[in-house]
């Protein structure tokens, strides 16, 4: 591809460019005739280095999300650890229960391990939130059984931005005893306060990429804190095997330089997360206002309680595929349709809040991030405004409100 | 989603996009909204010959091009029972995949439902309008 003109990066909720001091340090690691050791190695110095390097990233990430370090464990990506932390509780509790509670907008990398499991026969209860994307901690004390032992909802809505009320949950599981609480956060680093002791969380998935560090890499946390309601501590099963790193759950040998990105990554996330969560939360709302002035666009997801890193907004009277391709040239975002054909599939979780098909395929999430600029906002207000008006007018659907076509 | 040339020239100018008013004018309609696919034509008639054509369409951008080019390519053109050029043929012309052909169909029908009552009227048989 041609990158002498790349449209506005508004994705950052996808992935996030690596923070240029992430990519240096990294460099170094990769360069470095000291540092290339394998971390397991400990019959010599190479190897010390190299392990000093993952457990001073273990401490970095720790910090960053208010857990110990010895709760982290090392994956490939929040995938990964999502998949670790469901069939790992799914095969280690077996004989005590198969019942698992989710909700109907998690990511697929929670969905799509629960609906395997489905099929070697587990039950699952999908949770079903509210128009605003918002799940009622009620709903999961009502759909918690005795034999379930995984409740797994996502703290932020990759979609819709919407933070769920972890913390009620986990103390609703904790009361339980014999659920598990995993929390997949990786959309919530550097966007909003996460405090894995504080929310009573038994297991939090992390992504390294969607912090401005490196693809590849990301985190379990796995709770070796307070007993709650006197059940011991969660227990995993691991999913692959080898040379025993990760206290056996994850082997295989550490990326020394991708742990050490994402630990500086997140270090510097937390360092920077007040100021630049109020910078952003000041483009959003222009963005916002500027869309919301074009007549027939729809919020989608809770207004109030969402990151300011994300908006999801459907547009009225277009069609989905000609929306994007219409904007395409001009800016980078993600759709409210998965296009894993010619014919794409409206957004599962717009579904789920009760939108219908049309306005869930004419939808567009905006995420906004550290290199997003006012200027890059008002290029994107623009490009809509002129993207709508020429399709509407194309489609006979002046919507009320809207912008007069010339 | 990648489109061929003419598909792209044809959904970003829709130069006929819009619809006609006056005497002459047949209009026909296929497809829906709801389901994600709507294609109207407006026809104007003149001495059994298309004088001017428009359409609307709320459809996917290969929709967009293959019903702009048709009304493009109507101008001028004798009246026939028929699309200018075959569903096929649009398709190769366009690259259209093979999942959208169902969208084809419904600018074929449109196409037919704004023909057919204007031959009709030519030839005395049926009055529109």
């Amino acid at each position: 591809m041609n990158t002498a003109r790349m449209p506005v990066y508004l994705d950052h909720a996808a992935t996030t460019p690596v923070e240029p001091l992430v990519a240096a340090r990294m460099a170094e690691v990769l360069s470095s005739e000291t540092e290339f050791g394998n971390p397991a190695s400990s019959s010599h110095g190479y190897g010390d280095v190299a392990a000093a390097l993952v457990e001073s990233a273990r401490a970095q990430v720790a910090a960053a999300v208010g857990a110990a370090a010895p709760e982290i464990v090392w994956t490939s990506g929040a995938t990964e650890a999502n998949n670790l932390a469901i069939f790992g509780v799914a095969q280690y509790y077996r004989e005590r229960g198969r019942h698992i509670v989710t909700s109907r907008t998690e990511h697929k990398a929670v969905l799509d391990p629960c609906r395997e499991l489905e099929r070697r026969g587990w039950e699952i209860t999908y949770l079903v939130p509210d128009r605003e994307g918002l799940l009622d901690p009620a709903q999961v004390a009502a759909a918690l059984r005795p034999d379930t032992v995984l409740v797994s909802l996502m703290h932020v809505n990759n979609e819709i931005g919407v933070v769920q009320n972890i913390a009620a949950v986990g103390a609703i599981c904790a009361r339980h005893g014999g659920a598990w609480l995993h929390v997949d956060a990786a959309q919530s680093v550097g966007k909003c306060p996460l405090h894995f002791a504080s929310l009573g969380a038994d297991l939090m998935s992390l992504s390294s990429h969607k912090v401005y560090g490196p693809k590849g890499v990301g985190a379990l946390v796995i709770s070796r804190g307070a007993d709650l309601g006197g059940r011991g501590r969660v227990q995993l099963s691991a999913l692959q095997f080898g040379g025993g790193q990760e206290r056996a759950l994850r082997a295989g040998t550490l990326p020394t330089h991708q742990v050490v990105g994402m630990g500086l990554a997140f270090e510097l996330a937390a360092k920077i997360s007040s100021v630049e969560t109020a910078r952003v939360a000041r483009l959003r709302e222009r963005l916002w206002r500027g869309l919301a002035s074009l007549g027939g666009v729809v919020r989608n997801g809770s207004a109030t309680r969402s990151v300011p890193h994300l908006l999801n907004v459907s547009f009225e009277g277009v069609e989905g595929e000609s929306l994007l391709a219409a904007i395409r040239p001009d800016l980078a975002v993600s759709t409210g349709s998965a296009c894993t054909s010619a014919l794409a599939e409206p957004s599962y979780v717009l579904r789920a809040l009760g939108r219908s098909e049309r306005l869930s395929e004419s939808s567009l999430r905006f995420g906004l991030g550290r290199t997003t600029t006012e200027a890059d906002v008002d290029i994107a207000i623009a490009c809509l405004t002129q993207a709508l008006s020429r399709l509407r007018k194309v489609a006979g659907t002046l919507v009320a409100g809207s912008m007069p076509v010339a | 989603m990648n489109y061929n040339d003419l598909t792209r020239n044809y959904f970003e100018s829709a130069a006929n996009a819009g619809e006609l008013e006056g005497p002459g004018v047949f209009r026909g309609a296929a497809g829906n909204r709801d389901q994600g696919t709507w294609v109207q034509f407006d026809l104007r008639i003149h001495d059994g010959a298309v004088s001017e054509a428009s359409f609307l369409a709320f459809a996917c951008p290969h929709t967009i091009a293959v019903a702009a080019w048709l009304a493009e390519q109507a101008v001028g053109g004798r009246l026939q029972p028929m699309l200018p050029e075959s569903v096929q043929a649009l398709r190769d012309r366009f690259a259209v995949p093979v999942e959208k052909m169902g969208r084809l169909l419904v600018i074929e029908d449109a196409w037919l439902a704004a023909v057919l009552p204007a031959i009709d009227y030519r030839e005395g048989t049926h009055i529109v309008k």
